[in-house]
């Protein structure tokens, strides 16, 4: 089958599968929360999968996103579709001036600098109690279901905007990397200095990338804090919670590839949940503890994620059963 | 005067950024690795300490001892079993490996301990020196003195022993130290138990001032990166330097800013270091 046709499929199900679901159930909250984090880590694929810039602060652009457009929403009473604008444009910006000191900067050094600046906001949401409400977090006020305020008691309608969120990134994803900025992209992974050789202006290429994604990770932002009603510092700038995830999450199903935040939100999201809700009264911190332990299987049996595994198994599988 | 107090104040917490950073370049020296998970054998020394006192009742600053050498074997441990299959592999699985361990480390220590705050209770816990108009609070003086033997040691071992030149040699030119008969893999297994026990001691002597709990790694991240890039990366010299630095910037950053916004102080001298340069503002860089 062509890949289109696979995708297709997929969207397809995608469409029908929440009028079989309970809207207020729910599998139907655990499979939005596995789109919207799916759309995370397109997201991070962008800047970490096409660019191999591996970035351990993209929470900063999730909870620039969160934040903004909820502080906009309960000051001003902004419309969270405008708020999400401005969260866009702030992370935007905020890729943008942390690509200065940070765009020299390969593996570990660029991996450090992204968490040291996601931590600092962390940080500084935390203190600034005035405005973000400190360590309390922040409720997003609830008037009455309305698309305008992008608010509603059932899931469904969280469930198709974000479908329509990772049906968005997906498709800028998919046009980054068949344009010449996903070639160039290619190049600075490949090797950063020929492609600094052969003219391609590294920087820029990935400065480009970096807001881009930062901008699309930020609109993520906001839907969560609309979809989740409640959020606090650690909740949105957190380093396991939202940078490592989105990471993994593309890591785990194949980095660089369209399919493979797909594939890694689908098997890590419900597990977690799952576990959550099985363990969690048990034992705190066990379903996170499968996830480190999952995250430490995958890079020492097969960094190149899941998709790699299971073709390498399917061949030989049939190398099998032709010798 | 305040100033000067901050300064005193500084430099006595940052000899023990120092040993804390020391174990964090070390292993990057070594082997090229940025240990994400550092923060985290912080947090498990001060563990090792705690109990020490509670269940034996040892003092932490000699628990300190029992937290180097139990650490230092979990090192030698994950280094064997996780660190040495991703040397060679590309940078991606080398983070990740570490950031695994990281939250695999943070959760065990969740479930075992629970997420209660605990602290030591000492008989010099509230006592300070005077020299005139200043003080020198006695846990922080005495956290200072060991952070400083244990740097002594540590520069004993490396430069007047056999296994401290090998190491080095392992780090400058892993390939011609194996030419040479040493064993590189032992030498990254002391490495990373000596980088990691160093932490832990570190966590342990500040046990007196410090509450322990399973995330208190989390405060040292950024403190940590900050001290290892202003000495520059891989320079045990460097972050003594560094940590000393950093504790008297955190301490008069106090004087001005809110204490909550000491991190954002450190990010900014962090990222400027790393924008202008790289290699580290002190101490040669390799």
């Amino acid at each position: 089958m062509k890949p289109w046709i696979w995708g297709a499929a997929a969207l397809i199900a995608a469409v029908v599968v929440p009028s079989f679901l309970d809207p207020a159930g729910y599998p139907i909250r655990v499979l939005t929360l596995t789109l919207l984090f799916a759309a995370l880590g397109q997201a991070w694929n962008i800047v970490g999968g096409l660019a191999n810039q591996i970035s351990l602060g993209h929470a900063a652009f999730f909870g620039i996103g969160a934040y903004t457009s909820t502080i906009l929403l309960i000051h001003f009473n902004l419309s969270p579709w405008i708020g999400m604008l401005a969260g866009a444009a702030l992370a935007a910006l905020a890729a943008y001036l942390l690509s200065f000191p940070t765009m020299k900067l390969r593996g570990h050094y660029f991996a450090l600098a992204t968490l040291a600046f996601s931590e600092v906001l962390r940080v500084v949401a935390s203190s600034w109690t005035s405005v973000t409400g400190g360590p309390a977090g922040l409720s997003v006020p609830y008037a009455a279901d309305s698309l305008a305020l992008l608010q509603f008691k059932s899931t469904t309608p969280y469930y198709y905007i974000i479908l329509g969120a990772l049906v968005l990134i997906c498709v800028v994803f998919l046009v980054i990397q068949k344009s010449a900025l996903g070639y160039r992209l290619r190049a600075v992974k490949e090797n950063p200095d020929a492609a600094e050789v052969i003219g391609v202006d590294t920087t820029r290429v990935k400065i480009t990338a970096a807001v881009i994604s930062a901008a699309l990770t930020a609109l993520l932002g906001t839907l969560y804090a609309q979809f989740t009603y409640f959020f606090d510092p650690e909740a949105v700038f957190g380093i396991v919670a939202i940078s490592v995830r989105a990471a993994i999450i593309a890591i785990l199903g194949g980095a660089g590839t369209l399919a493979g935040p797909l594939i890694g939100a689908f098997v890590i999201v419900p597990l977690e949940e799952f576990a959550n809700a099985a363990l969690s009264s048990r034992a705190a911190g066990l379903s996170q503890l499968v996830f480190g332990l999952m995250l430490i299987a995958i890079i020492l049996v097969e960094p190149r994620g899941l998709l790699v595994l299971v073709s390498n198994g399917i061949a030989r599988l049939r190398k099998g059963r032709k010798g | 005067m305040a100033f000067l107090q901050a300064v005193i104040d500084g430099l006595m917490i940052g000899g023990v950024y120092a040993v804390i950073s020391i174990g964090l370049t070390l292993v990057f020296g070594v082997m090229g690795i940025v240990n994400f998970a550092q923060a985290e054998f912080l947090t498990l020394g001060m563990f090792v300490a705690f109990f020490a006192w509670k269940y034996l009742g040892i003092d932490p600053l000699v628990g300190s001892l029992i937290s180097f050498v139990l650490i230092f074997g979990l090192g030698v441990l994950v280094q064997m079993t996780i660190i040495q299959r991703v040397l060679n592999a590309p940078p991606v699985a080398q983070i990740f490996v570490t950031v695994g361990l990281l939250i695999v480390i943070e959760n065990l220590s969740l479930i075992a301990f629970g997420s209660d705050f605990r602290s030591v209770t000492t008989s010099y816990q509230t006592s300070a020196l005077r020299l005139g108009p200043l003080f020198i609070s006695v846990p922080y003086l005495a956290a200072f003195c060991m952070s400083l033997l244990s740097g002594l040691a540590l520069w004993l071992f490396t430069n007047k022993t056999w296994y401290g030149r090998a190491m080095r040699a392992t780090a400058q030119d892993p390939m011609a130290a194996h030419l040479m008969g040493i064993n590189a893999d032992r030498m990254r297994q002391i490495a990373f138990g000596l980088g990691v026990g160093m932490t832990a001691f570190g966590g342990a002597v500040i046990l007196p001032y410090f509450t322990v709990h399973p995330t208190v790694g989390h405060q040292f991240v950024v403190l940590m990166f900050t001290v290892v890039v202003l000495g520059g990366l891989g320079s045990v010299a460097g972050a003594v330097v560094g940590g000393l630095v950093v504790g008297v910037i955190q301490s008069v950053s106090t004087l001005f800013f809110p204490i909550q916004l000491q991190n954002l102080v450190l990010f900014l001298v962090f990222i400027t270091v790393l924008a202008v340069r790289p290699t580290g503002l002190i101490g040669a860089a390799r």
